[in-house]
């Protein structure tokens, strides 16, 4: 496993984790994103217990252990923060950046030595190395307390849930037709995001950002105009199929 | 070594550690039942007069061991509680040194090998700490056992004297069968505690 380059640029690049070439390492685990940056170096939604130690090797072949600073939690499902206390255990003077909201469920993790920074409903910032991350609202998307990552130099947006496709073949990277890719992601997003006002919002904010690459939790990474044709078709989806 | 390797054992040392506390509830009952059977019966004893002068020293003895007990109990209460911390921070340096095992194997590094020896090391101390509070635990049980051995013979003792109380002997008879009886269940419950201490110590060697 290694980290692959989604984009670099002068003051930092974004990798992900990847399996000979394919983006799901093992079944149902997370796509794992990896900014870094010459004096810093973050790792957003750090994964279940099956990733620790390959994510770890492949986080050490690009930076010291000690200029890992940052890890982002989206938001509290165990997919994605399961190896909580392995990274506390690992690296001892970083600060996890999670939703306010799940700070008591964070509490039962019993960390030593990550500093929790609560992100407050609003969003906010991170900066890490000299460069602005915004953290973007996202709630109930699916999580009550649910934050994306936005990078305005690189143009990516780390989306969490929102585009994830479970259970699909991973021949590429990104999406290459989106008519074919849609059945891999419907039945999810009509299940698992409640919301319409909440899809709603989010598609109004999202829509005035300059995003090059859309990448979320699970399978393919959205790229140029397929991020376009996601936006307008999730637009018409009706979310919340249990409740209807 | 207990490690995640194995985690069917992890759960069943847990499982241990949760019966010998709950164990613990019940020595702490009968230790309290004790006592207030010792001030019961030392009433008896002031009531039936010279015919139980025998009888008072042994309410004192009853006493005695009674809040000895109970003070051990309530010591290992305390102890109780770190033990479960400090078995639950062995699971995870295990857990963690599992992984250092497995990112040993991906990477060959100086810095890799750091972290696995300081996993090591976290593994070995946490063994160590869960060792010695069991070895805690275990010598505040022995001295349960041996005041329960002592109220084995009180029990025998008592009976004897209550056999020259007259009236009272009935009342004072029943004083010895319940001392008896509580030191019983006692003993058992300490008997199996030390083993499973036994078994979980032979875990961490």
């Amino acid at each position: 496993m290694k980290l692959a380059e989604l984009f670099k640029g002068k003051t930092h690049s974004w990798m992900m984790l990847e399996c000979n070439g394919s983006t799901q390492n093992t079944q149902g685990s997370i796509n794992q994103y990896f900014i870094h940056t010459e004096y810093e170096s973050m790792l957003m939604d750090p994964g279940g217990i099956e990733l620790f130690s390959p994510m770890l090797a492949a986080v050490l072949q690009h930076t010291e252990l000690d200029k890992l600073t940052t890890l982002f939690a989206s938001h509290q499902d165990p997919d994605l923060i399961a190896t909580l206390s392995l990274w506390d255990k690992a690296i001892s003077n970083a600060t996890l950046y999670a939703p306010s909201l799940w700070e008591r469920f964070i509490g039962h993790f019993d960390l030593d030595n990550l500093h929790f920074e609560g992100i407050s409903d609003e969003g906010g910032e991170i900066q890490l190395g000299g460069i602005r991350l915004r953290l973007l609202p996202a709630h109930y998307l699916h999580s009550a307390g649910n934050f994306q990552l936005f990078d305005p130099t690189a143009k990516i947006l780390m989306s969490a849930n929102v585009g994830s496709a479970i259970n699909a073949p991973n021949d590429n990277k990104f999406v290459e037709d989106f008519s074919q890719h849609v059945k891999h992601i419907e039945q999810f997003h009509k299940r698992w995001m409640p919301s319409n006002q909440a899809k709603a919002n989010w598609i109004a904010r999202v829509r005035e950002l300059d995003i090059q690459v859309l990448a979320p939790n699970h399978g393919k990474l959205y790229k140029g105009e397929k991020v376009q044709e996601f936006l307008e078709w999730f637009d018409k989806l009706d979310v919340g199929s249990a409740a209807k | 070594m207990m490690t995640l390797g194995d985690d069917a054992k992890v759960v069943e040392n847990f499982v241990r550690v949760a019966q010998i506390i709950a164990n613990l509830e019940s020595i702490l009952t009968q230790a309290k039942n004790l006592s207030l059977t010792a001030k019961n019966a030392r009433v008896v004893a002031l009531r039936a007069g010279d015919a139980a002068l025998g009888f008072k020293p042994i309410t004192n003895f009853i006493d005695e061991f009674s809040e000895q007990t109970i003070a051990s109990t309530t010591k290992i209460a305390e102890l109780s509680n770190q033990l479960f911390r400090v078995a639950h921070k062995l699971v995870r340096s295990s857990q963690y040194f599992h992984q250092m095992t497995e990112l040993k194997a991906l990477v060959k590094s100086n810095q890799v090998e750091a972290m696995y020896q300081h996993a090591l090391k976290s593994q070995r101390r946490a063994a160590s700490q869960l060792s010695l509070a069991l070895s805690e635990l275990e010598n505040h049980f022995e001295d349960i056992q041996k005041q329960m051995q002592s109220a084995e013979y009180i029990a025998v003792t008592s009976r004897v004297e209550a056999t020259n109380a007259g009236d009272f002997s009935d009342s004072l008879q029943s004083v010895s069968d319940f001392i008896a009886s509580a030191a019983k269940t006692i003993k058992t419950a300490v008997v199996y505690n030390l083993s499973e201490i036994h078994t979980l110590r032979g875990v961490l060697k």
